[in-house]
């Protein structure tokens, strides 16, 4: 969970990964979370670190096919007879071959595992291709997202125009046109359903084009309208695009009194309602836009 | 000053009733007492003087190695220190010593100035150092976890180390975050981490020796009760169920409850068809023994990360007339749950967070039953609340006077993708992609029916609502402490959710706040970031 990216928990189960990002929570936590990754320290969130000899994880994925794949599997996670490889205490405890060598050379004939006899340069590829897929097991920031183009672009069509009221702020010839061509499947999709991004660097949040809004009324009579970049109980404070400056306002109860406009109001509002289904069958809609 | 140390101890294991309370004192234990209630009598300061509540110091605590005890199995550390830790501990307080942790260090702070009396600097060998929840004290010694797994004892007059003993593998992505509960002589610990597919245990450690005195697993092992919601011995020996949070206990029934973790593999259920017993559940144990008396588990089969770790918190009640003994958590999954805490029994489920999207139905034992349409798919599954939860680990409160338990939320939207579709997928076998909050909240429940009797909206930002979950104390005073999502921390009228005082910080509080007495003055005392605040009434 979002760690890196943005949601105070993970951490707090230690939930790491988010890969890429629309962060929408944000709290001391994230401020925190941020420093870490800014700071480089991200690596200490997790105890594995990658096999940096590929060479080495190639060679032990043949020798695997060659001499281990009969009985646990191709990939190592078990076959007809022999367990998951990158699931074995023994295995993850392993340093370089060494315990994994030492082992392979007794073997446990007593349960159907023969003895090798490797050198120690095999050992330590084969454990080179364990440790490899164990880190990648472990790593969710590193999952590859498959096939998201399932969806019915017909459908996704008439759901635009339709029970989706998507045609009502934008359109295919219009703002949408060769979107299917701007983002892959997947940045799309996540887009569809919430447009808005966070702060990137260089940029910060209140200055992106879908920043909410707050207007507010001033004792003198007047209005203020900018967007928020914060609203508390106690306190408002806008951004003023004319003057490019922060202005902010304490507040006593509702006064001075805010009035908050989401220009995503509509996409908050149909996340309630979306079928998955009907998700698909957008994303492929607008996919096929290019 | 041992005797001090041994006389506030003694006294909590002797709390013989719930309502009966630690000296004003002390904060000796996580959640001040056992009830989990982080609920104050104290008085002094109220809803009529709160306006007067004023800064007493500040502490921000230094992470160098020069200057601390050093402890520790790995390298050196690089000078400079690192990046500026968050507190998430709740300090200890102790004859006027408060002693706070964060991931790798240990501090004893003096209460009445704010000054550090010495520190502990432990040099780690790696590990997830997402947070620490805090230390535990018993007699003269205080226990902490390492991130890297070890269990460690200091001197708690000194800082120095005693001795440190290593409790799991870090090689296999175990860490460990958990604040030891002290009950008895039993010091009781857990370990953290879904990385891989390993199998979930709670311990008890002796405090003399630090050796394993009885050790429950969190999934059954072959042939033992629970093993039939699992479909074979491999898929629950590889099954999760972490106890990362301290847990609460009842002197009278001799029981010990804690949440357990979520299973293994987290998004993807493929393997591990069934309820996958004892994950996501809440555990009442024999806390000499380790031997489990009952347990309820809040998600069946999840596949959405929510585990049950939050406060199961202890309420003496009425229920329907009758004075019951109860147990009540808000979960991670969205429902808050009532239980009778003597056997289990269930009494109410009542959904708290609105935008929750994935059960199917609540079932005749109360469970709600997760609409498998509603799992990580490959082109993708869009679920409320995300990964992060309804709410989380700080510490909810709940008010005796108002009956209500407060909770911060947050509606959190994700797509959840599968990417791992093997028949034996592994580690999160899933990938998560945030798409929005429709609305952080701080909620109060009415714990005999689960309504929602108030709820505050939290801060906005440009990017929408923000805050959520956070930690939490009610008192006597009629007061809710806690945060607003947008960098204060704010006492909030317990009965209605009225803001009526509040400290800009800057940074949302990080753990949960506590109150007690010192030279008569009423202290309340509250982590954000890397620093600890303390108020006082102005004079």
């Amino acid at each position: 969970m979002g760690h890196r990216q943005g949601h105070r928990s993970c951490e707090d189960h230690a939930h790491n990964a988010q890969g890429g990002g629309r962060a929408s929570v944000t709290s001391g936590g994230i401020v925190a979370a941020l420093a870490l990754l800014v700071t480089g320290l991200s690596a200490q969130q997790q105890a594995l670190g990658p096999q940096t000899d590929p060479a080495a994880i190639e060679r032990g994925r043949a020798l695997l096919g060659q001499e281990c794949g009969f009985c646990h599997g191709a990939n190592a996670r078990g076959g007809s007879s022999g367990p998951d490889l990158t699931r074995s205490a023994l295995v993850q405890e392993d340093e370089g071959g060494k315990q994994l060598g030492e082992f392979m050379k007794v073997g446990r004939p007593d349960r159907g595992m023969p003895k090798f006899d490797f050198s120690a340069s095999q050992y330590a590829d084969l454990a080179a291709f364990l440790h490899n897929a164990i880190y990648l097991a472990s790593n969710r920031r590193l999952y590859k997202i498959l096939d998201v183009l399932v969806g019915n672009p017909k459908a996704g069509e008439s759901y635009f125009a339709g029970a989706g009221r998507c045609a009502t702020c934008h359109s295919s010839t219009g703002d949408l046109k060769g979107i299917g061509a701007k983002y892959d499947a997947v940045t799309l999709q996540g887009r569809m359903v919430y447009p808005r991004r966070g702060g990137v660097p260089g940029s910060p949040a209140y200055e992106d084009r879908n920043a909410v809004r707050a207007t507010i009324t001033l004792p003198s009579g007047g209005t203020a309208s900018g967007a928020i970049v914060r609203l508390t109980d106690f306190e408002v404070t806008i951004f003023d695009a004319a003057t490019r400056q922060q202005r902010t306002w304490l507040r006593n109860g509702d006064t001075p009194k805010v009035v908050v406009s989401d220009p995503l109001q509509a996409h908050l509002d149909q996340m309630l309602k979306w079928t998955d289904a009907d998700m698909h069958n957008v994303t492929a809609y607008l996919a096929s836009l290019k | 000053m041992r005797k001090t140390i041994v006389s506030a101890v003694s006294v909590l294991s002797a709390v013989a009733l719930l309502h009966a309370q630690t000296p004003a004192d002390s904060w000796p234990t996580y959640h001040g007492d056992f009830s989990g209630q982080r609920y104050s009598p104290l008085k002094q300061i109220s809803a009529a003087n709160v306006k007067a509540l004023t800064l007493a110091w500040v502490h921000r605590l230094n992470t160098g190695a020069n200057g601390a005890t050093v402890g520790g199995e790995g390298p050196d550390p690089r000078p400079g220190g690192g990046a500026p830790p968050s507190i998430k501990s709740t300090p200890l307080l102790v004859n006027g010593v408060l002693y706070v942790s964060v991931p790798d260090h240990v501090y004893a702070i003096d209460a009445r100035s704010g000054r550090e009396i010495w520190r502990y600097f432990w040099k780690t060998r790696g590990g997830d150092h997402i947070g620490n929840r805090g230390v535990g004290i018993y007699d003269k010694w205080l226990y902490f976890l390492t991130p890297d797994n070890y269990f460690v004892s200091l001197d708690a007059a000194t800082g120095k180390e005693r001795w440190h003993k290593e409790i799991a593998s870090m090689k296999r992505e175990y860490f460990s975050t958990n604040a030891p509960i002290i009950i008895g002589k039993q010091v009781i610990i857990g370990v953290s981490g879904d990385a891989l597919d390993v199998p979930g245990y709670l311990e008890s450690r002796d405090p003399e020796s630090g050796e394993v005195v009885w050790r429950f697993n969190t999934t059954p092992r072959k042939g033992e009760k629970g093993s039939e919601t699992w479909p074979d011995e491999y898929a629950m020996s590889h099954g999760g169920g972490m106890p990362w949070l301290p847990g609460t206990y009842d002197p009278e029934l001799n029981l010990y409850y804690f949440g357990t973790g979520n299973p293994n593999p987290v998004l993807a259920g493929q393997s591990r068809e069934g309820d996958n017993l004892w994950t996501c559940s809440i555990v009442a144990l024999n806390p000499n023994t380790g031997k489990m008396a009952w347990a309820y588990q809040v998600t069946p089969h999840d596949t959405h990360d929510w585990d049950a770790a939050q406060t199961p918190v202890l309420i003496d009640g009425v229920i329907d007339g009758r004075p019951r003994k109860l147990v009540a958590q808000a979960n991670r999954n969205g429902y808050y749950v009532l239980l009778d805490r003597t056997n289990g029994e269930h009494i109410v489920t009542s959904k708290f967070l609105d935008s929750a999207n994935w059960v199917k139905a609540i079932n005749a034992k109360g469970q709600p039953i997760r609409n498998p349409e509603k799992d990580a798919s490959v082109p993708g599954t869009l679920v409320s609340p995300n990964t992060g939860g309804a709410t989380n680990w700080p510490p909810p409160s709940f008010s005796p006077d108002t009956g209500l338990l407060y909770v911060g939320t947050s509606q959190t939207f994700s797509i959840f993708y599968l990417t791992d579709t093997d028949p034996h997928p592994q580690g999160w076998a899933a990938a998560e992609r945030n798409t929005g909050n429709v609305g952080s909240a701080l909620k109060a429940i009415d714990y005999r029916t689960g309504r929602v009797r108030w709820s505050r909206p939290l801060a906005m930002t440009a990017t929408g609502s923000t805050g959520g979950a956070m930690g939490l104390l009610s008192t006597a005073g009629g007061l809710l402490f806690g945060n607003d999502g947008g960098g204060n921390f704010v006492a909030y009228d317990a009965a209605t959710g009225k803001p009526l005082w509040h400290a800009g910080l800057g940074a949302n509080t990080s753990n949960g706040p506590e109150t007690f007495v010192l030279d008569g003055s009423q202290y309340v005392v509250v982590g954000a970031g890397d620093s600890l605040y303390a108020f006082v009434l102005q004079q």
